[in-house]
């Protein structure tokens, strides 16, 4: 069992590999990489060669090629020579100089260096000549740059990615001689009296801790680095930007770490469990309250996450479809062509074949019409009733599908021979039903729970635009209509990854829940 | 009375013992097809689906040659945008044609009544078109993957690679880099859509691969063009109907879906997804231009569906008795 599945998730790291590099070839070169300038202030502030300097210097952040920049060489190449006192010098002017100067400047030296070094590397050099009115005044964004440039592999991009996806903390974190006492423990936590992993030198004061708050045990330690947002959060993290609570602040009465223990309370929305690291100076009112340097925490916030929001919403259609479709789907298969039996069906035809959208918005308008509950997520009066609808309409086609593969695996189970013999053994139906076709049947359901539970993760694209719901499921559709790669290959890792857990997951549940299935090999073909 | 009493001699005559004659079964001839179409046939909804999906296909295929829809013909009439039906036919009263108007108006003063019609042609034709061609490709590939165990290993793994790609994806990069026309369309639906199929025929060809019977076929020493066409496509027919009942409605359910979502077919082409998208967001204001469209993709899907289902009952050998 031990190496089958050590097999399983080696092949499973493989394939998520595979996965990413098609991803990345499909979105970084079949994709026209200048769309992300569409929305960008900066690049339309900016004209001619700054213009098309921005422009690399962002294709090098998104991860498209390698930059070279002339000046920062000669800054470089003079700050070796000479030191801080670099600036002065004449020969450092000159170098600056020679590229403002389109006739002369392969004359310079530095400049011969740069070209010859780069294109020793293999690089492509450009010159951006400066462009100047007829009376030689240079246009404004007009100044001249010698730039080199080299395009990324496919493989680089992947191991580059791959290097940064986990990143976990360490007391050498913080960049402070002035901190000495440096050390990762196990203490008591002031705030619950549970224990929690705490670290000094590390960016964060507390690496493990548990909490009331979702999903109780919070990790600091490890941080999932899934890539930068190209276009729609620029720049921004994309596992923050689907973690971070938001709504109005939660305020609560609690104390300061500093204050622990005295009868000094404060009312405020900061989490102290978040506590980082604060490399500036401190004032005395912060020298008063923390002991130590940790003095920068985040908010708490009343609202949910986007991972949140879809999770809840997910979560409670799954458990309400398990519990409603799998009795229904017995009874179905108990009373087989009776009226009960009859209207499953058309519900299963009619959920299985009308397009999604269409009974979605079946639902909302029978919902909004008769119920009279919120349409749009954010117009809600009630916060509660504003996942009503969104939880049904995700329920309703899951109810469905339970109900058609359970019947189905009741049906083929009641003409098996054991059952036969247990009838004949003189046990009532309700006993056969309850102990033997329910227990036989429910082993390939089983195996779909892993992947229904970690589904919720991922969100519901139509569910969450039609109602607006603030979750998870349309980023990658959002993502793909506004060009951001970065999203694209995060949700992409994410949601082979999910996949991936799901199935070996239910492959394990189900060897558990049926002593038969087992994935030692026997011998044999 | 005279009656003539026949003796024995006269009544029974012998038989000459043929013994070609007596190798021979006698039984009623069973012809698959034919018993396919009795047992599908014999179900009254199926004689009612059939002529309304006559009826659907026909208006499909006909109502746009007669009535040509134009979504901009009245753009330059702004009193003519989203009015109800009776508001629609007081306001074209002049025109005559008081059929166009029966579904009322839409954003642009378009016809809702001849714009389903022109959509519901391009989504049975798009239908239409991805299941044959992910259908064979996938027959024909899942057909050999089943039984051949060497191309077995390497096929699971280009499926589970290529199964991980989001296909929402796969689809809306192809569509975004080679265009949204009506064949690139189709050839983004195609692209990864024969693996599923192909998978699934796969499990099924090896069930029927290892039975008993195949096996004693084998070791008789039948040829394998034999086996594959006498043994194991006469119990995957069924199969093969029965993704087919469900791959046909799911194209036209995949159209919609990513028109909603905003990479569907091209704005020139009129489609069921087009026409539901456009109409979304004042579905409770307009209901008129936003269940039309659902109706007929539902209705086709529905029908589509069942016939489906219930053609692959039939076809089922089991069913036959």
């Amino acid at each position: 069992m031990k190496k089958y599945l050590f097999k399983r998730i080696l092949f499973s790291i493989f394939s998520l590999l595979v996965v990413i590099l098609t991803v990345m070839l499909l979105v970084y070169s079949l994709i026209d990489r200048r769309v992300i300038f569409q929305t960008d202030d900066v690049w339309n502030k900016r004209s001619n060669n700054e213009r098309t300097f921005y422009e690399y210097t962002m294709y090098q952040k998104y991860g498209y090629l390698e930059l070279a920049n002339y000046t920062s060489f000669i800054q470089q190449k003079f700050v070796a020579l000479y030191g801080d006192s670099y600036t002065t010098n004449e020969d450092f002017k000159a170098a600056r100089n020679a590229i403002q100067n389109a006739d002369k400047y392969l004359d310079n030296e530095s400049v011969q260096e740069f070209i010859k070094t780069y294109e020793e590397k293999g690089y492509t050099v450009t010159y951006l000549e400066p462009i100047k009115y007829g009376n030689g005044r240079t246009k404004p964004g007009g100044t001249g740059y010698l730039i080199a440039t080299v395009e990324k592999s496919m493989f680089s991009r992947l191991w580059s990615y791959m290097k940064n996806l986990f990143s976990f903390e360490s007391t050498k974190d913080v960049q402070d001689p002035e901190l000495t006492d440096r050390y990762i423990r196990i203490e008591k936590d002031p705030y619950n009296g549970f224990y929690a992993l705490v670290g000094s030198g590390t960016t964060h004061k507390y690496l493990v801790y548990f909490d009331s708050h979702f999903p109780f045990m919070h990790w600091n330690w490890i941080h999932l680095n899934l890539g930068v947002s190209f276009t729609k959060y620029r720049g921004q993290e994309i596992t923050d930007v689907i973690t971070t609570p938001t709504g109005e602040l939660m305020v609560k009465e609690t104390q300061y770490p500093a204050k622990v223990g005295t009868d000094e309370y404060v009312e405020t929305a900061i989490d102290f469990h978040s506590l980082t690291y604060n490399n500036g100076t401190l004032t005395e009112a912060e020298m008063e309250n923390y002991p130590d340097k940790y003095t920068v925490g985040t908010y708490r916030t009343k609202g949910l996450s986007m991972l949140e929001t879809s999770f809840v919403i997910g979560i409670i259609a799954t458990i309400g479809a398990y519990i409603l479709g799998i009795p229904l789907g017995i009874l179905n298969a108990r009373k087989k062509d009776g009226l009960l039996d009859k209207l499953g069906m058309w519900y299963i035809i009619f959920i299985g074949s009308v397009p999604s959208l269409a009974y979605i918005f079946m639902f909302a308008a029978i919902g909004t019409k008769l119920f009279n509950l919120p349409y749009k997520f954010a117009n809600a009066q009630v916060k509660i009733l504003a996942y009503v609808l969104p939880t049904i309409s995700l329920a309703l086609p899951s109810i469905g599908s339970l109900m058609k593969w359970m019947r189905r695996y009741m049906i083929d189970q009641m003409n098996s021979d054991y059952v036969k013999f247990a009838r004949a053994e003189g046990l009532s139906e309700g006993e056969i039903f309850r102990q033997h076709i329910s227990k036989n049947a429910i082993i390939p359901i089983v195996h779909g729970i892993p992947s229904s539970i970690l589904g919720c993760l991922t969100g519901a694209i139509i569910t969450e635009r039609v109602y607006s719901v603030p979750g998870v499921g349309n980023l990658l559709t959002t993502a793909v209509n506004g060009h951001d790669n970065g999203i694209i290959v995060a949700c992409t890792v994410f949601y082979t990854s999910l996949s991936l857990i799901s199935v070996i997951l239910g492959d394990i549940l189900m060897s558990k829940v049926d002593p038969r299935i087992s994935f030692e090999t026997k011998g044999g073909r | 009375m005279s009656e003539k009493v026949m003796n024995e001699d006269a009544l029974f005559t012998f038989v000459s013992n043929d013994s070609i004659e007596s190798e021979k079964i006698i039984a009623p001839r069973y012809s698959y097809w034919k018993s396919v179409f009795r047992v599908f046939f014999k179900k009254k909804t199926n004689w009612f689906l059939i002529g309304l999906f006559v009826l659907l296909v026909l208006g499909a295929f006909l109502i746009p040659v007669f009535c040509p829809y134009n979504p901009t013909e009245n753009v330059t009439r702004a009193n003519s945008f989203n009015l109800s039906p009776s508001a629609a036919k007081a306001y074209f009263a002049g025109d005559g044609t008081t059929l166009k108007w029966i579904f009322g108006t839409g954003g642009q003063g378009n016809s809702i009544f001849y714009g389903i019609w022109s959509s519901a042609k391009t989504s049975l034709v798009l239908a239409i078109i991805c299941a044959i061609i992910n259908m064979v490709i996938g027959v024909i590939v899942g057909a050999v993957w089943g039984y051949s165990k060497g191309v077995d290993q390497f096929m699971l793994v280009v499926y589970n690679i290529v199964a991980n790609v989001p296909y929402i994806l796969v689809i809306t990069v192809l569509v975004y880099v080679i265009g949204a026309g009506f064949w690139s369309f189709i050839f983004a639906l195609t692209i990864t859509g024969w693996l599923a199929i192909a998978y699934f025929f796969r499990t099924q060809v090896m069930i029927i691969r290892d039975r008993e019977y195949s096996l004693a076929s084998r070791c008789l020493g039948t040829p394998i063009p034999r086996i594959i066409s006498k043994n194991i496509m006469p119990f995957l027919t069924s199969v093969i109907v029965t993704i087919l009942a469900t791959e046909l409605p799911s194209y036209i359910s995949m159209e919609v879906f990513l028109s909603y979502i905003g990479v569907g077919l091209s704005a020139n082409i009129p489609s069921l997804g087009r026409m539901i998208q456009e109409a979304q967001t004042g579905f409770l204001v307009y209901p008129w231009e936003f269940w039309p469209p659902v109706a007929i993709a539902a209705l086709i899907t529905i029908i589509l569906y069942v016939l489906g289902q219930n053609l692959a009952d039939a076809t089922d050998p089991r069913t036959h008795m």
